[in-house]
């Protein structure tokens, strides 16, 4: 038993080296916001479900062209929604400060469009 | 708030809470998978040879806590207490909006689903004290003159845990596969099902029908056996948690509970993968029919779940038997030791946001009628994301909680091995087993990664 926890233990402590290497950033929100060409015709929408790296406090800009107008939820805490018309436009995604995933959906077409990998 | 109504009212399946987990970094993940690796074949090599945990004697007794555990006041303060959450949540639930402001769907997918685990692992097994099912069979046989624990049938042995497999795959499907899963009528449909069913249980059968079948009960119960209190002869124990662990009692079902358990993580973390959502969003087929989607996540979620039953059950059972034991029993007589690699896994998956969304809950359960009202007090309040802002030490947690309860699962597997499995085949035997919780274990870690 006290080989197997000393065994354990070790490589918790390996385990926790090996992950120290990165420290957590401060949010910036300096740099440029990233931008993000999104399309909609005939009911489907591209990108679809791709990852997009933003840095904590940096905006999303959603460069629109859409068929039809619509809206677009934003899955960050708080949650944000954004109206779009039909014909090209620019939707600026703010306030992405706490790291995690968000996901940016079309309800209307009940897809995922980006995954914002906030870090 | 015209916002929020908005978003309740649209159709995509999304459960509650905004932004998920980072993924973890593929160093962490490969450093977790080797070292659940190493560990796995260290406790092989070099653990013990002859069985340490025996219910018969394990456990240090405790007068004094079986007082106070056995008191009337404790009993039904707990009651008193498991009723009046009951009760505001069904306030909510049929006098609330239907808002995700509504703090029901909080109560019910994050308080009850998940904060359950937490409570029963360092409590014990609370819901079968708080568990208002209980409270209101309790209170028809005081009415009644009758006793709760006696019903009008004998609870059929046969049964064992499987209609208790059965509300957790139907907990996990309303939460992960049904498109309404944030609408308050189908959520409270389902609640209303739940106790539709147990209290028609607990007058057939008796309180044996909660221990048994109610799905919540079975889930605090198995994890309150990795919590350090215990009984022994109607004494409280304090146990070495493994050992308590041991005192699992192999019933008919448990492997399909645990499979739905660790399944249903496993699928939830999938579903959210940039794999899963391009393929479902990306397939011909599946776009143009609008009913595919959700049944491929149908399928996912049953996949995910009888492909965990299956490995376990290929696992426990390549093995050579004594000529008294039956190999079919060895995936029950073996499912305890996948309950930490449950937990491990569940403090991965859930942590943030049992953390985050739980404050939440508390902060909207002051207003249940979404009209601005401040009951308890606490509608003022605000969440804090500490964690979320540190993902470096949330990744740390979660790897570190999936490897220990991998290790955990290990040492619990090897015990009952040597136990069971006849002398020359106690080590050849385990193999097997091991490989398949590595498998659940480097998958989770995947899992965690890909995220
Ligand atoms: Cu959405």
């Amino acid at each position: 038993m006290r080989r197997i926890l000393a065994t354990t233990a070790s490589l918790i402590c390996l385990l926790a080296l090996a992950a120290c290497g990165d420290e957590d950033t401060p949010a910036s929100g300096s740099s440029d916001p990233v931008t993000i060409e999104v399309t909609f015709s005939d009911g489907t929408v591209t990108p679809q479900g791709e990852r997009v790296e933003v840095e904590t406090g940096q905006d999303v800009e959603l460069q629109i062209t859409a068929d039809e107008p619509g809206e677009i939820h934003v899955h960050s805490t708080p949650e944000q929604e954004l109206e779009y018309a039909a014909g090209e436009s620019t939707l600026t995604i703010a306030n992405l400060d706490a790291p995690g995933v968000v996901d940016v959906e079309s309800h209307t077409l009940d897809q995922v469009i980006v995954q914002l990998e906030v870090s | 708030m015209s916002l929020v109504a908005v978003v309740a009212q649209t159709t995509s399946a999304h459960g509650i809470g905004g932004a998920k987990d980072l993924p973890i970094s593929p160093e962490l993940a490969i450093a977790g998978a080797v070292a659940a690796l190493t560990v796995s074949f260290t406790v092989l090599a070099v653990a013990w040879r002859t069985p340490r945990f025996d219910e018969a004697t394990s456990g240090l007794p405790s007068s004094g806590l079986t007082r106070l555990v056995d008191s009337t006041a404790w009993r039904l303060g707990w009651r008193v207490v498991g009723f009046a959450i009951f009760a505001w949540a069904m306030f909510a639930a049929v006098a609330g909006q239907d808002l995700l402001t509504n703090p029901f769907f909080g109560m019910f997918y994050v308080w009850w689903w998940v904060g359950l685990v937490p409570l029963s692992l360092f409590l014990g097994p609370v819901w079968k004290a708080l568990s208002p099912v209980r409270t209101i069979n309790a209170a028809f046989a005081k009415i009644s003159g009758s006793d709760p624990e006696v019903g009008v049938f004998t609870y059929p042995e046969r049964l064992g845990h499987w209609p208790a497999a059965v509300g957790l795959f139907a907990f996990v499907w309303l939460e992960l596969v049904y498109p309404f899963s944030t609408e308050l009528g189908p959520v409270r449909l389902w609640a209303a099902a739940y106790l539709a069913v147990m209290l028609l249980g607990g007058a057939l059968f008796g309180n044996v029908f909660y221990e048994r079948a109610d799905p919540f009960e079975v889930y605090s119960s198995l994890v309150a056996k990795m919590s350090p209190w215990g009984r022994r002869d109607g004494q409280v124990v304090i146990r070495n948690p493994l050992a308590n662990l041991d005192t699992v009692v192999a019933r008919p079902g448990l492997v399909a509970v645990v499979a739905v358990l660790f399944g249903s993580t496993g699928f939830d973390s999938f579903k959210d993968s940039q794999r899963w959502v391009k393929f479902v969003q990306g397939n011909d087929f599946i776009v143009s029919h609008s009913w595919a989607d959700d049944l491929a996540d149908n399928i996912a979620l049953l996949v995910f779940c009888a492909g965990v039953g299956l490995i376990f059950a290929i696992g426990t059972m390549a093995t050579g038997v004594s000529s008294g034991e039956r190999r079919i029993s060895l995936p029950n007589k073996f499912a305890h030791s996948v309950v930490p690699i449950i937990v491990g896994y569940i403090v991965a998956h859930y942590l943030s946001y049992l953390i985050e969304v739980g404050q939440d809950t508390l902060i909207k359960a002051s207003d249940p009628l979404s009209d601005g009202s401040n009951y308890l007090g606490t509608g003022d309040w605000s969440v804090n994301y500490w964690l979320s802002y540190h993902p470096t030490l949330l990744a740390n947690i979660k790897v570190g909680a999936v490897v220990l309860g991998h290790v955990l699962g290990v040492i619990s597997a090897h015990d009952r091995a040597i136990k069971l499995l006849p002398q020359r085949h106690q080590l050849t035997g385990q193999l097997p087993l091991l490989v398949a919780m590595v498998a659940f274990t480097v998958g989770g870690l995947y899992l965690l990664f890909a995220a």
